[in-house]
C-alpha cells in the first residue's frame, strides 16, 4: 500500500482532516419527545490519525459516528468526507461513498454468514464490479492472522477471528476512513488486544484514518486522542491518551457531571 | 393462553395477511362457484315454474330410458290427431302442440346466431296461442305467426342479431334454408331466452314441417278447466288415450324435470369448478404450512419464554394452532364475502361467452357459507399442525441460548417418510390409471395429491443442490446474484416448501400441456391414416350433442358432378349393456370409400340394416365375434337388436359401435348431420372441387368446409380450447404459490434485518439488494418450475400409456411449451418478489445495523 501523493502532502501539512463535523445538529422525534442526540457539535478528523470517541450512554457517540459514516443525516449541519458535503448526497451516491471511501467494523454481526471469510473480505470490492487485487487481499488476511481461514464461513470462526475478517473487508479498498463501532464490545481480552494492536497497525503502516467509538479505556488507549462527548456536544479533547488518563478524564467529566 | 394467542395475531398480522390471503382465494373460489350455480339453479326453477304455471299435464310417447340433460327431447314423435282425442277429455280446457327441433337463426351479417359447437343450443318451436300453455311472451308491438313464412323470435337473438319486428330472416333447421318474416319478439318466461339459447317459433304446421315430419308432434300440453286438479286431468287423459307407448305427466312433473335437467347440467360444472378451487386450497396449504414455520422459527425465543414461565407444551402448541384457526376463521369469512363478489364476475363473464342470465339477485345458500368457512378453516387448521407440534418441541432453555432460525439437518426419517409417501402416492395413481378398478378419477386425483406431498416432503433433499446449480449463472455475474444463490440454499426446508407449492401449479399446467399435444398429435395421426375424404363438413357438433346441419345438403353434394363420394354422420344416445352412450351411425357402403378403420373381420360394404360394426376393442372385452347378437336400447323406440357384421380396429374415429344410417333414421328423432366427408371425383382438382362445394354451401352460414389440414386443425382448436381453459382455472393455484414465495421472502428479508443493514453500509446500493431478492424469488421459483415439469413430464407419460386404448398413442413432449412455461414461473418468481424487494431496499440502514 502506497499513500496517495494528496494524503502524503496533507499528513506532511497536519492539516487536512479525511472528514469534518460543522456545527452538526441531530434531532430525533418531534415536539415534546424531540430528543436532541447531537447539539452544534463540531470536530475534525485528520487524514492518518486514530481518534476514538467515548461518552456516557445517551452522549450521542454512535449518532455522530453514524452521521459521519454516512449511515445517517444531521438534522443541520455539515459532514465534509474529504471535499465531499454528504448533505449534498443521495442514497446512491452515498451508498457508493460507504462503498469506496469508508469501511466499517461493527460490533456484531459484521459478516454475511451466507459468504466464506474471503468473499466477506472482498464484498465492497465485488459489489461495485471490481476485481480484488489479490496480492493485496493476501497481505492483509496475512497481516491479520486470517490466511488459513478464508475459506471458512463466519458461523465457522470465532468472535475474534469474525472481527478481524471484518477488519480486513474494512481496509480492502483502501478507504479514506475507517469507521468502528465498538468492535472489540464482544471479544475476550485477548482477542480484543489483538484487534487494536492491527487496527494501530493499519494506521501507522497504511496511514488509514481510523474513528472508533468505545467505552473501554484499554481499547481509547489505542488511539491517537479521544474525544468525550456528553449531551451531543464534545466536552473534552484528549491527545496522547493512556489508559489512566482515559479514567481519570472520565472521572472529572463525570464529577463535573454532577456538579 | 387465548389472550397470548390472539395479540400473536395482531402482532404480527401483517406477516398473516398473505397467508390470509393464500386461504381466502381458495375459500371464494368455492363459494363463487356455489353461488354462481345457486344463483343459476334458483333463475331457472323460477323461469321453469313461471313458463309451466298453466300447463297442467303433458302427454307424450313414453322414454325407454332418460338420456341425460338435453334440449332436444330424445322421444318418439307423436300423431298431431290426438289432439282431439286429448281435448275432447273432461276437465280439458285448451290444448297445444308442441314441436321442437334446430333451428338457427342467420344474423343481419349473414353469420349464423348461437354457437352450434359448445354453446347455448339454437331451438325451434311451435308456437301456441293457448296464453296458459305458451312458454313465450310476445313483447309489446309483435303479432305471432300465422302464415307458413312467419316466425317470432327471442329478445336475445334479436338484440344479437340487430333484428327487429318486420325484418326477413333467413332460418336454418333440417329442411331447406328459408326466409322468414319475424312478426314478434318474445321473452322466455321472463328471461330474454333460457341461458341464451336461441328461439324461433313457427306456426305449429310449419314447424311440423322444418323441425319434424308433418302430422307428428313431440307433446301435447294440456290446460286444465277450472276446478280440475293436475292429478285428476293427468288419470283422465290416460283412461281416454289408453295407450301403453303414450306417458302422461302432470304440469307439476314437467316442472320437476325441466328444473332437474338444470340441476344436472350444473352439477357437472360445479364439480368441474370445486376440483380447480381444491387444488388452489391445496395449493394455499403449502403457504399457510410455510408461514408457520418460518414463523415459529423466528419466534423461537418467545415460545420458550413462555414455556419457561410454565406454558406447557401443549398450551405453546395450542397457541400456535389458536393462531391458525383465528387466521383461518377470518379469512374463510373474507374468502365466502370475496367468492359472492366473485359470482358476480362470473356471471358476466358467462353472458359475455353468450349464456345470458337474467338479472336476477346472486343465491347465498347456507351451504355455501358452511362449505366456505368449514373447508378454509380445516385446511388451515391440519396445515398448521406440524409447525404447531414443532413449536411445542421448543425446550424452555431455548429462551435463554442465541438460537437462530437456522437450517435443521434434514432427519433420515424425514427422508424415509417422504419416499415412503411418494411411493404410496404413485402406486394409487399408478392403480387409478393402469387399474381396472370403479372410481379411477378420485384415485389418480389423490394418488397425485400423495405424491405432491410427498415430494415436498423430499424438497429439502433436492432444494440445495438443485437451488445451487439455478443460482449458479447468476453467481458468476456478481456479488448480488452470489448472495441470492446463497440465501436460497441457506434454508433448504423453507425452500423446499415455497417452491413445492409452485410445483404443484407447474406439474398440473405441464401434465396438461403434455397431455393435450400428444392428444393432437395421435388425433392427427389417426386423420392422416383412417381419412380418405378430401373434405369434410362440420358445425362443431359433437357425437350425442343436439347440434347438427341439415341432410339436405350432403344430398346436394351427392348431385355434384366434381362429388365421387360423399358420407354423413349422424349420432345419438343410446344404452349398451346396461351404459348410457353416444353412438354414431352413417351409410356403411359410404364409409368404406371414405374411411379405412381398419376392418380386421367382415366388409362394411356388405353391412345391412340390423347389422353392427364394433371394434376389436369391444370385441374382447364383451367377447363378440361376427355373427353375435347385441342389444341396443334407443331412448325413443326402445329395445333393438343388431348382428355384428363388421369388427375394426381403429376406434378413436367412431368409437366402439358403429349404427347403420338406417338405425339412425329410425331411432334418432334428429335426423340432422354433424358431419359430412366428400371425396372428389377422379381428376377434380381441390379448388374446382372447393368452388362446386361452396356453391351449396352458399345457403349454410352454419357449416363449415375443411381441407384436411383444416379440419385436423379443428380437431387441435377443440383440444386447445378445454387446454385454455384449465390454464385459466389453474391460474389461480399459481398466483397462490405466488404469493407463498412473496411471503416467504418477507418473512425471510424480516429475520435478515441486520444482515440486510450490514450490506447497505458496506455498499450494497437499493438497486443490488432488490436485485438479490429478486434473484432470490427466481432460484426458488425455478426451483419449483424444475420440479414441476419433471414431475408434469412423469404424470404426462404415465396418463398418455394409460389412455393409450382411448386412442392417445402418440406420446409427445412439446418442450418448447415447457421451457417456455419454466421461463414464465420464473417470471412470475421476479414479479412476486416486486414488493418484498422494494421492502427489503426501503430498510433504514442504521435501524439495521442497530437492531438488537
Amino acid at each position: 500500500m502506497t499513500i496517495t501523493r494528496e494524503q502524503a502532502a496533507a499528513r506532511r501539512a497536519g492539516v487536512a482532516a479525511a472528514a469534518r463535523i460543522i456545527d452538526g445538529v441531530k434531532v430525533y422525534g418531534q415536539g415534546a419527545t424531540a430528543v436532541r442526540a447531537l447539539d452544534s457539535i463540531s470536530a475534525d478528523f485528520a487524514v492518518g490519525r486514530f481518534t476514538a470517541i467515548m461518552g456516557p450512554s445517551g452522549s450521542g457517540k454512535s449518532t455522530l459516528l453514524h452521521c459521519l459514516a454516512g449511515l445517517d443525516r444531521l438534522t443541520t449541519g455539515r459532514v465534509l468526507v474529504g471535499d465531499v458535503d454528504l448533505g449534498s448526497l443521495d442514497d446512491k451516491a452515498m451508498t457508493l461513498l460507504r462503498r469506496e471511501r469508508i469501511g466499517f467494523v461493527f460490533q456484531a454481526f459484521n459478516l454475511v454468514p451466507t459468504l466464506t471469510a474471503a468473499e466477506n473480505v472482498v464484498l465492497p470490492l465485488t459489489l461495485g464490479g471490481h476485481k480484488p487485487d489479490r496480492v493485496w487481499v493476501d497481505r492483509l488476511a496475512r497481516s491479520l492472522g486470517i490466511a488459513d481461514r478464508l475459506g471458512h464461513r463466519p458461523a465457522e470462526l470465532s468472535g475474534g477471528q469474525q472481527q478481524r475478517v471484518a477488519t480486513a473487508r474494512a481496509l480492502v479498498t483502501r478507504p479514506d476512513l475507517i469507521f468502528a463501532d465498538e468492535p472489540t464490545g464482544n471479544l475476550d481480552s485477548r482477542s480484543a488486544t489483538e484487534l487494536l494492536t492491527q487496527i494501530r497497525r493499519a494506521v501507522d503502516e497504511y496511514g488509514q484514518t481510523v474513528v472508533m467509538v468505545t467505552h473501554d479505556p484499554r481499547a481509547a488507549a489505542y488511539a491517537d486522542r479521544v474525544l468525550f462527548l456528553a449531551d451531543g456536544r464534545v466536552v473534552r479533547e484528549l491527545p496522547d491518551p493512556t489508559a489512566d488518563r482515559i479514567l481519570d478524564a472520565i472521572r472529572e467529566l463525570g464529577e463535573q457531571g454532577a456538579e | 393462553m387465548w389472550r397470548v394467542t390472539l395479540k400473536g395475531v395482531l402482532a404480527h398480522r401483517l406477516r398473516y395477511a398473505l397467508t390470509a390471503l393464500a386461504v381466502l382465494l381458495g375459500v371464494a373460489f368455492i363459494a363463487g362457484t356455489y353461488v354462481l350455480t345457486d344463483t343459476i339453479n334458483s333463475t331457472f326453477n323460477g323461469l321453469y315454474t313461471q313458463i309451466y304455471q298453466g300447463t297442467g299435464a303433458v302427454v307424450r310417447a313414453r322414454q325407454a330410458f332418460n338420456p341425460g340433460a338435453s334440449f332436444t327431447s330424445q322421444r318418439e314423435q307423436i300423431d298431431a290427431t290426438m289432439a282431439s282425442t286429448v281435448a275432447r277429455v273432461p276437465g280439458v280446457k285448451a290444448v297445444a302442440l308442441g314441436v321442437e327441433g334446430y333451428a338457427q337463426l342467420v344474423g343481419r351479417n349473414g353469420k349464423p346466431i348461437g354457437v352450434a359447437s359448445n354453446g347455448p343450443p339454437t331451438l325451434g318451436v311451435a308456437w301456441t296461442d293457448v296464453a296458459a300453455l305458451n312458454p313465450l311472451r310476445m313483447l309489446p308491438g309483435g303479432s305471432p305467426p300465422r302464415t307458413s313464412t312467419q316466425v317470432v323470435i327471442d329478445k336475445h337473438s334479436a338484440d344479437v342479431g340487430h333484428l327487429r319486428v318486420g325484418d326477413r330472416v333467413v332460418v336454418l333447421t333440417k329442411a331447406r334454408p328459408a326466409t322468414y318474416t319475424i312478426t314478434g319478439i318474445v321473452t322466455w318466461g321472463s328471461a330474454d331466452s333460457p341461458l341464451g339459447a336461441t328461439i324461433t317459433a313457427f306456426t305449429p304446421a310449419t314447424a311440423e314441417q322444418v323441425l319434424g315430419q308433418p302430422g307428428k308432434v313431440d307433446e301435447i300440453s294440456v290446460e286444465a278447466a277450472p276446478g280440475v286438479s293436475q292429478s285428476d286431468l293427468v288419470s283422465r287423459l290416460h283412461a281416454a288415450i289408453h295407450n301403453p307407448k303414450i306417458e302422461v305427466v302432470s304440469g307439476q312433473a314437467v316442472t320437476a324435470e325441466g328444473q332437474q335437467s338444470v340441476h344436472q347440467a350444473l352439477s357437472v360444472i360445479n364439480v368441474f369448478l370445486l376440483v380447480f378451487a381444491f387444488i388452489a386450497l391445496f395449493v394455499g396449504s403449502f403457504v399457510i404450512f410455510n408461514t408457520f414455520s418460518i414463523s415459529v422459527a423466528q419466534r423461537m425465543r418467545e415460545l420458550a419464554l413462555l414455556r419457561a414461565v410454565g406454558a406447557s407444551r401443549r398450551q405453546v402448541m395450542g397457541s400456535v394452532l389458536g393462531e391458525s384457526l383465528v387466521i383461518g376463521v377470518l379469512a374463510s369469512a373474507a374468502g365466502v364475502a370475496a367468492g359472492i363478489g366473485l359470482a358476480a364476475v362470473l356471471k358476466a363473464g358467462l353472458a359475455a361467452l353468450g349464456f345470458d342470465l337474467p338479472a336476477t339477485g346472486l343465491v347465498v345458500g347456507l351451504r355455501t357459507v358452511a362449505v366456505g368457512l368449514v373447508v378454509g378453516t380445516v385446511i388451515t387448521l391440519v396445515s398448521a399442525v406440524a409447525p404447531a407440534r414443532r413449536a411445542g418441541r421448543i425446550p424452555p432453555v431455548a429462551a435463554l441460548q442465541d438460537v437462530a432460525a437456522e437450517p435443521r439437518q434434514l432427519s433420515a426419517r424425514r427422508v424415509a417418510r417422504g419416499a415412503i409417501v411418494t411411493a404410496g402416492g404413485a402406486a394409487v395413481l399408478g392403480l387409478g390409471l393402469f387399474g381396472h378398478t370403479g372410481s379411477r378419477i378420485v384415485e389418480v386425483g389423490a394418488g397425485a395429491g400423495v405424491v405432491f406431498l410427498g415430494v415436498a416432503l423430499l424438497g429439502p433433499l433436492v432444494a440445495r443442490p438443485v437451488s445451487h446449480l439455478l443460482g449458479a449463472p447468476l453467481a458468476m455475474r456478481g456479488t448480488t446474484g452470489k448472495l441470492a444463490q446463497q440465501n436460497a440454499m441457506r434454508n433448504p426446508a423453507r425452500t423446499a416448501a415455497t417452491a413445492a407449492a409452485l410445483m404443484v401449479g407447474v406439474t398440473l399446467v405441464s401434465f396438461m400441456t403434455i397431455l393435450a399435444s400428444s392428444t393432437k398429435a395421435s388425433v392427427n395421426s389417426i386423420i392422416d391414416s383412417a381419412v380418405r375424404a378430401d373434405f369434410v363438413l362440420s358445425n362443431g357438433g359433437i357425437a350425442g350433442g343436439s347440434s347438427g346441419f341439415s341432410p339436405d345438403i350432403e344430398r346436394s353434394l351427392n348431385a355434384l358432378p366434381q362429388v365421387s363420394a360423399t358420407e354423413g354422420i349422424r349420432s345419438g344416445i343410446v344404452q349398451l349393456y346396461g351404459k348410457t352412450t353416444p353412438v354414431v351411425a352413417t351409410d356403411p357402403v359410404q364409409a368404406s370409400r371414405l374411411f379405412d378403420i381398419g376392418v380386421t373381420q367382415g366388409r362394411l360394404a356388405s353391412m345391412t340394416p340390423t347389422g353392427i360394426a364394433v371394434s376389436t376393442q369391444a370385441a374382447t372385452d364383451r367377447h363378440l365375434r361376427i355373427g353375435s347378437q347385441i342389444a341396443v336400447t334407443y331412448p325413443t323406440t326402445g329395445r333393438k337388436t343388431y348382428t355384428v357384421q363388421v369388427i375394426y380396429s381403429v376406434r378413436e374415429l367412431a368409437g366402439d359401435y358403429v349404427l347403420p344410417l338406417a338405425a339412425a333414421q329410425a331411432n334418432f328423432p334428429q335426423a340432422l348431420d354433424i358431419d359430412v366427408f366428400v371425396k372428389l371425383a377422379p381428376g377434380v382438382s381441390a379448388s374446382a372441387g372447393q368452388h362446386a362445394i361452396h356453391g351449396v354451401l352458399a345457403a349454410y352460414p352454419n357449416v363449415t368446409l375443411m381441407d384436411q389440414t383444416q379440419y385436423k386443425a379443428q380437431q387441435e382448436q377443440q383440444v386447445n380450447q378445454m387446454l385454455n381453459l384449465i390454464y385459466g382455472l389453474l391460474a389461480l393455484a399459481v398466483v397462490i404459490a405466488l404469493i407463498g414465495i412473496a411471503n416467504t421472502l418477507a418473512l425471510s428479508i424480516y429475520e435478515r434485518t441486520r444482515e440486510l443493514g450490514l450490506l447497505r453500509a458496506v455498499g450494497t446500493t437499493r438497486g443490488q439488494l432488490r436485485s438479490m431478492v429478486r434473484s432470490e424469488s427466481l432460484v426458488i421459483s425455478l426451483l419449483g418450475a424444475v420440479q414441476g415439469l419433471v414431475l408434469g413430464v412423469l404424470f404426462g407419460w404415465a396418463i398418455v400409456a394409460a389412455l393409450h386404448s382411448q386412442g392417445i398413442t402418440h406420446l409427445v413432449f412439446p418442450v418448447e411449451q415447457l421451457l417456455v412455461l419454466a421461463a414464465l414461473a420464473g417470471l412470475a418468481g421476479i414479479a412476486a418478489a416486486i414488493a418484498p424487494s422494494r421492502r427489503a431496499a426501503r430498510l433504514n440502514v442504521l435501524h439495521a445495523v442497530t437492531t438488537e
